[in-house]
C-alpha cells in the first residue's frame, strides 16, 4: 500500500485500530476517545510520518505515548462493557480479573503486553512502537506475562 | 464500535478544523451517475472523481498546491452537493459555486476556464476549445487536458467533442458522457452527435 499523503488517508487507514488500541490501553470509552483524538492531532500537528511507510509505528508510538500521559494524570476504574474488546478468552477467568491485573501493569509493559498479546503485533513493530530493541520488548512482553498470570492464580 | 467510531471520528474532525489543520474538505455525494468523490478547497472546488474515490494524481496535485490537510468534511461539501443535486434533477444549468484551477499548469488552466465557458447543453470540439484557449496548434494537447479534467460536470468537459461529431473520449468513461448530455440535450445518437455547430 502507498504512503498517505493526505490526514484523511491516514485516518481512514488507522483510525479503527487506533481507537481500538486505546480502548484496550484505557479501559474507558472517554478516555479512549480522548487518546484517539490527541495521537490524530499530535500527527497533523507533526506531518510528515518519521520514516516512510512507518506511519502505523508512529501513530502506535504517539497513541503509547499519549495513554502513559492520561494514566499518570488520574487512574480510573475500568468498565466491564469496554474490557469485552481488551481480553482474550480464558477459561475460569473472568474478564473483570484479567482486565484488572492488565491495568496493574507499569505503563510501559501494559503497552507491550497490549500490542503482542491482544492487538498480535511483530516484536519488531513493538519495539519500533516502544523505541527500545527487540530484545527489550521481548523482556517487557515476558514480564508482563509473567505478572498476569501471577495474578490469575 | 461503529458509533463509537463515529463520534470519536467527529469530535477529532471538529477540533483538527478549529484548529486549522484542514485546507481541503472531502466527501462523497450520491448522484444518478454513482458515488462522486468532491473536494472544496481555500478558493472553491479542487475535484469531482467519479466512483467515490480520490484520484491519486488529483490528490498529489492538491497536497502540492494546499499541502496534507485534506480530511472529510461533509458541511463544506454541502454546497456542491445541492448543486449537482439540482443539475441532475434538471432544474440547475449554471453551476453558482466557485472552481478552483489553481493546482493545475497555466496551460490546463486556460484549456479548462474555456471549457468552463461553454454553455449548458453546447457542444464544442476540441479544436475549438484550443482556440478559445489561445492554443489552435495544440488540440491532441488540449484534448489531454480536457480528459484530465479533475472536476467534471461543473466544468463540463462532457460538451466538448471530436471534430467529426461523435463523442470523443470521457474519463468519467463514454456512457456518463453520454447520459449527461441526454440529460442537457435529450437523446444521443448511437455514434455520438452530428457534426458540431462550433
Amino acid at each position: 500500500m502507498s504512503v498517505p499523503i493526505t490526514f484523511g488517508e491516514l485516518l481512514d487507514r488507522h483510525e479503527r485500530e487506533i481507537l481500538a488500541y486505546a480502548l484496550r490501553m484505557t479501559g474507558d470509552r472517554d478516555d479512549a476517545d480522548d487518546v484517539y483524538q490527541e495521537t490524530f492531532l499530535a500527527a497533523f500537528r507533526s506531518w510528515p510520518p518519521p520514516r516512510r511507510g512507518s506511519e502505523r509505528a508512529w501513530l502506535y508510538r504517539i497513541a503509547t505515548n499519549k495513554v502513559i500521559d492520561a494514566s499518570r494524570k488520574r487512574k480510573r476504574l475500568v468498565r466491564m462493557a469496554d474490557l469485552q474488546l481488551a481480553a482474550p478468552d480464558r477459561d475460569g477467568v473472568t474478564m473483570a480479573d484479567l482486565a484488572a491485573a492488565v491495568r496493574a501493569l507499569p505503563a510501559g509493559q501494559r503497552a507491550a503486553f497490549v500490542l503482542r498479546r491482544v492487538e498480535g503485533l511483530e516484536y519488531t513493530e513493538v519495539a519500533l512502537i516502544l523505541e527500545c530493541s527487540e530484545e527489550a520488548a521481548r523482556a517487557r512482553v515476558s514480564e508482563a506475562t509473567k505478572k498476569v498470570r501471577e495474578a490469575m492464580k | 464500535m461503529i458509533s463509537v467510531m463515529t463520534d470519536a471520528r467527529e469530535r477529532l474532525l471538529t477540533r483538527a478544523r478549529r484548529e486549522g489543520l484542514e485546507a481541503v474538505g472531502y466527501r462523497v455525494v450520491d448522484s444518478p451517475l454513482g458515488p462522486l468523490w468532491v473536494a472544496v478547497g481555500p478558493r472553491g472546488v479542487v475535484a469531482v472523481t467519479y466512483g467515490g474515490e480520490p484520484d491519486a494524481r488529483d490528490l498529489a496535485r492538491i497536497v502540492r498546491a494546499y499541502g496534507p490537510g485534506v480530511l472529510p468534511d461533509a458541511r463544506r461539501v454541502d454546497p456542491v452537493a445541492r448543486e449537482l443535486d439540482q443539475y441532475f434533477a434538471g432544474r440547475r444549468r449554471v453551476f453558482d459555486v466557485a472552481v478552483d484551477l489553481t493546482p493545475l499548469t497555466p496551460f490546463q488552466r486556460r484549456v479548462l476556464s474555456a471549457t468552463a465557458r461553454v454553455p449548458y447543453g453546447d457542444l464544442v470540439t476540441y479544436a475549438e476549445i484550443a482556440r478559445r484557449a489561445g492554443n489552435d496548434k495544440a488540440s491532441r494537447a488540449t484534448g489531454g487536458a480536457v480528459g484530465a479534467n479533475p472536476i467534471p460536470i461543473v466544468v463540463p468537459c462532457h460538451r466538448v467533442v471530436a471534430t467529426d461529431g461523435t463523442l470523443g473520449g470521457y474519463s468519467g468513461g463514454l456512457d456518463n458522457k453520454r447520459r449527461l448530455l441526454q440529460l442537457e440535450r435529450g437523446a444521443v445518437p448511437a455514434g455520438g452527435w452530428p457534426k458540431s455547430r462550433s
